[in-house]
């Protein structure tokens, strides 16, 4: 921090930046190390919000005459919506749903999702990292998925 | 706030890209005289799929809201296609 500063009083001292870019320089960098101080002191709870869900997929087939790239951005509004629109789905078929990803050994309930659960699930996601890289003589996947 | 318009971009071998600028807000309009008139046949569909018909309209909108800034790309040296919804 302090070779900073002294680096920006060197160049004033050469006659590289003037006065007011001196002093410009300096408040940026004390506005910068009050925010990290700030941000450091309240931890990662301030970090902003995702806003988009990012799925990327790298294929290489040796089939075809080059890579394949995919990337789709998902807004976060469109899973809050989708998770509304999980619980419209009427009780019966939800009950067969449930029965279906049981016997495909999922322990997993879609009644458990719920519009309440929504944002602290969307909270966890922002800490989301899925990368997937596979390879064989055929071809070569890689699949990211991230929230940003 | 709905999208009001969806960019296509479609690109061939020999690298030469189409953009297409799709005004939503004009399918939008002419979809709202559409659904005024289904709209009373919705409400008969989801009465008989015991779903609660407002809650189903309220979710459809904001399905459509989240649309916003929506994008996928598909890229191969022989094509690429992107859509990007604003």
């Amino acid at each position: 921090m302090n070779e900073h500063r002294r680096q920006i009083l060197q160049m004033l001292s050469e006659g590289k930046i003037s006065a007011d870019e001196a002093e410009r320089l300096i408040s940026a960098l004390e506005a910068g190390s009050s925010g990290s101080s700030s941000q450091n002191a309240s931890d990662s709870p301030t970090k902003p919000r995702p806003k988009y869900l990012r799925v990327q997929v790298d294929s290489e087939d040796d089939d075809h005459d080059g890579p394949t790239k995919v990337n789709v951005r998902v807004p976060m509004q469109l899973l809050r919506a989708g998770v509304k629109l999980a619980g419209l789905i009427p009780q019966q078929a939800l009950n067969r749903a449930n029965v279906a990803i049981h016997e495909k050994g999922i322990p997993f309930d879609l009644s458990q999702i719920k519009p309440e659960n929504l944002e602290e699930l969307i909270d966890q996601l922002s800490d989301l990292s899925v990368d997937v890289d596979q390879s064989d003589h055929a071809a070569k996947v890689k699949v990211k998925v991230f929230c940003e | 706030m709905i999208p009001f318009v969806a960019v296509v971009s479609l690109r061939g071998r020999k690298s030469r890209t189409i953009r297409l600028w799709i005004p939503l807000i004009l399918l939008w309009l002419l979809l709202v005289p559409l659904a005024v008139v289904l709209s009373p046949l919705l409400f008969l569909v989801c009465l008989a799929c015991r779903v609660n018909p407002f809650r189903t309209f309220s979710v459809g909108w904001q399905i459509l809201c989240a649309l916003h800034h929506a994008e996928v790309e598909v890229e191969n040296p022989s094509a690429g296609v992107s859509i990007c919804v604003f």
